[in-house]
């Protein structure tokens, strides 16, 4: 039996529907998904090999060749902007990347801030966004709970994903644009998607056919 | 000895790096067997400086590696660049120099280039590129040469596992030609043909209105155009012009002379390939090894670049990073022997040793000397600590006592048949 392909899923809110994506795919996959401590796990049919991951990391894994195929948001893809094929988008993980503030903040269009402190998981995102409306964002690069970086005087507004909004809306902030409208996607590493491109193509269109289905 | 951490004080700046012995020697012989491989093909080998003017080395070379090189000024003001590739410099070099010599011309360079970009796998901000530019020479038997020889550099450096995957820029510039889109909407057509981005590229023919079910099944098809010859056929179903139509006759053309090459199993075909889609203007190639999601070696037929610097000429050429072919290997098993010495030889007050060393080197043997005057015992350990096999000291200018795994004892020195048979021992 030929290498098992290896796909990088990223621990945390997509790993159970990217699961639920390869079994309904007709892929083996592990039973305990996340539940588990072991980072590489291999599906019972001897197919794929799961690796699990940090969601920020699965683009460094696919694009270096440690996985083959991986599944991650678009958020994270486009923030690591790295060179892996992109073949096919999943219909789970929405949400969108906003720049959000506070809902006392005076009615002023963005391009009209001075230079904005802005607090973000997503610099590369954020400061693109920025610098191509011609204002001088300062950049606050935090690990978690942006939100708060607006209500104790950090930072004058944030980026950040959004789900529901309720998050937002609790701490007193509001929308002000979209970035990104952000959802799972299936990438592939360039070297892979060409030397094994019987059994990638077989992922791609097993999964599209799930899509479709849905 | 202090045990202060010396390396704090003295960082390297990014993207550059040492290679020490075993990776030095690895470069070393790699490029030896390039050599020996393009001079069996007929190349000549050029050595070209590694700054220039700035505006030299920008010309034609897109936005990308524009913004990648690295610059700065001579004493007059004057902006020079360091390469960011060979392929412009030795464009410069027979535009200006060898543009009336007789055609082709077949040359090959190995050298370092220089590129701010971010450090990936095996590509520092320097690294070092060979290969070989065929000037003067159109159509497909120098296509399929350049591809050949591209086959046979990557088996010449002893990597068991690889692919060259060639595409043809006409093909995908006829399907832009016959969609006739706007300039935003083509970028973003070129930008998800690019990640191969088979959702999106459905999603944004969904916003085109009026476009005719052939151009649509056209684009969508796309993407799966890859594979061995066979996609070659399996794409003229899809060609919209005869801008498409050229393209796959030159590339079953380059296919056919591949099968006589005797590499037609190295090559794979990729006719959604839109890489440097500006720059080239014929096939274009790309060599990937497995695990390594980085090319190993790119190039293509440019017949456009020359025609900056003298009179226009075909060219086709490709250049292979050296320290992505080291990193590939490495992943694929295979490892390399630095050189080592044959025998660790006492020379401390001996001048019949040194008399001794010079006659074996000239038979090829490796000698090492040892100037500390360590005691037998202590020559022997230091031999292994190196990886030297064997230790040697003369106890008398015509007796050798000689050392190695199986033990010590003593040879006539001058008996080079005796030696010679402890060596292969």
């Amino acid at each position: 039996m030929a290498e098992p392909l290896t796909v990088a899923l990223p621990k945390g809110r997509l790993i159970e529907d990217a699961l639920g994506f390869l079994a309904r795919a007709g892929y083996a996959v592990p039973a305990n998904g996340d539940g588990g401590r072991k980072l590489v796990l291999d599906g019972a049919d001897g197919r794929l090999r799961y690796i699990m991951v940090k969601p920020a990391d699965v683009p460094v894994f696919v694009e270096y060749g440690a996985a083959d195929v991986g599944i991650a948001g678009l958020d994270v893809i486009r923030e690591a902007e790295r060179d892996v094929y992109e073949p096919l988008l999943l219909p789970f993980g929405r949400c969108r990347l906003v720049v959000a503030g506070r809902g006392d903040r005076p009615d002023l269009p963005l391009r009209l801030e001075r230079s904005p402190r802005v607090a973000t998981k997503f610099p590369r995102l954020t400061e693109a966004f920025f610098r191509k409306r011609g204002v001088a964002a300062e950049l606050i690069v935090m690990a978690g709970s942006v939100e708060l970086a607006p209500l104790v005087g950090l930072a004058d507004l944030i980026v950040d994903l959004v789900q529901t909004g309720v998050t937002l809306r609790e701490n007193g902030l509001v929308e002000l644009r979209t970035i990104l409208e952000s959802q799972a996607m299936l990438i592939a590493n360039r070297a892979s998607y060409r030397l094994r491109a019987g059994v990638v193509r077989e992922l791609i269109d097993g999964l599209a056919g799930v899509v479709r289905g849905t | 000895m202090s045990d202060r951490t010396l390396s704090a004080d003295r960082p390297l700046p990014e993207g550059v790096r040492d290679l020490l012995f075993a990776d030095a020697a690895a470069f070393r012989a790699m490029t030896a067997a390039l050599q020996a491989t393009w001079l069996g093909w007929g190349y000549r080998e050029i050595s070209l400086p590694t700054f220039e003017y700035a505006d030299t080395l920008a010309t034609d070379v897109g936005a990308a590696v524009d913004a990648e090189m690295y610059r700065f000024f001579d004493r007059h003001g004057r902006t020079l660049a360091l390469r960011p590739d060979m392929t412009i410099p030795t464009a410069r070099v027979v535009g200006t120099r060898l543009y009336d010599q007789p055609m082709p011309l077949r040359l090959a360079y190995v050298g370092s280039v220089f590129r701010y970009e971010p450090p990936r796998a095996g590509r520092q901000h320097e690294f070092t590129q060979a290969g070989v530019e065929l000037i003067g020479a159109a159509g497909a038997l120098a296509d399929a040469e350049s591809v050949a020889l591209a086959v046979g550099a990557l088996q010449a450096v002893g990597l068991p596992d690889f692919r060259i995957t060639v595409g043809h820029v006409g093909f995908f510039r006829g399907l832009l030609a016959a969609l006739n889109l706007p300039e935003r909407t083509t970028a973003r057509l070129r930008v998800a043909v690019d990640r191969k981005a088979e959702a999106e590229l459905a999603q944004l023919l969904g916003e085109i209105l009026g476009l005719p079910p052939l151009a649509r099944n056209a684009v969508l098809t796309l993407p799966r155009l890859m594979g061995d010859a066979r996609v070659l056929a399996e794409a003229e179903a899809i060609c919209l012009n005869t801008t498409m139509m050229q393209a796959l006759s030159d590339l079953a053309a380059v296919a056919g002379l591949l099968v006589a090459h005797g590499v037609a199993e190295r090559v794979a075909y990729d006719l959604s390939e839109v890489r440097d889609l500006d720059y080239y203007t014929g096939i274009t190639f790309e060599g990937f090894a497995p695990g390594l999601g980085f090319n190993l070696v790119s190039g293509g037929r440019y017949d456009e670049l020359i025609g900056h610097f003298g009179p226009p000429l075909a060219a086709v050429g490709w250049a292979l990073t050296l320290d992505r072919v080291l990193l590939a290997r490495e992943l694929q098993g295979i490892s390399h022997e630095e050189p080592r010495c044959d025998v660790l030889l006492s020379a401390r007050d001996c001048p019949a040793c040194l008399r001794w060393a010079a006659q074996a080197r000239a038979r090829g043997l490796r000698v090492e000397l040892d100037p500390l005057g360590l005691a037998p015992d202590a020559l022997w350990q230091a031999a292994q600590a190196r990886g030297i096999p064997r230790a040697a000291h003369h106890t008398d200018p015509q007796t050798l006592t000689v050392r190695d795994a199986a033990g010590a004892r003593a040879i006539a020195a001058e008996d080079w048949q005796e030696v010679a048979a402890w060596l292969n021992r």
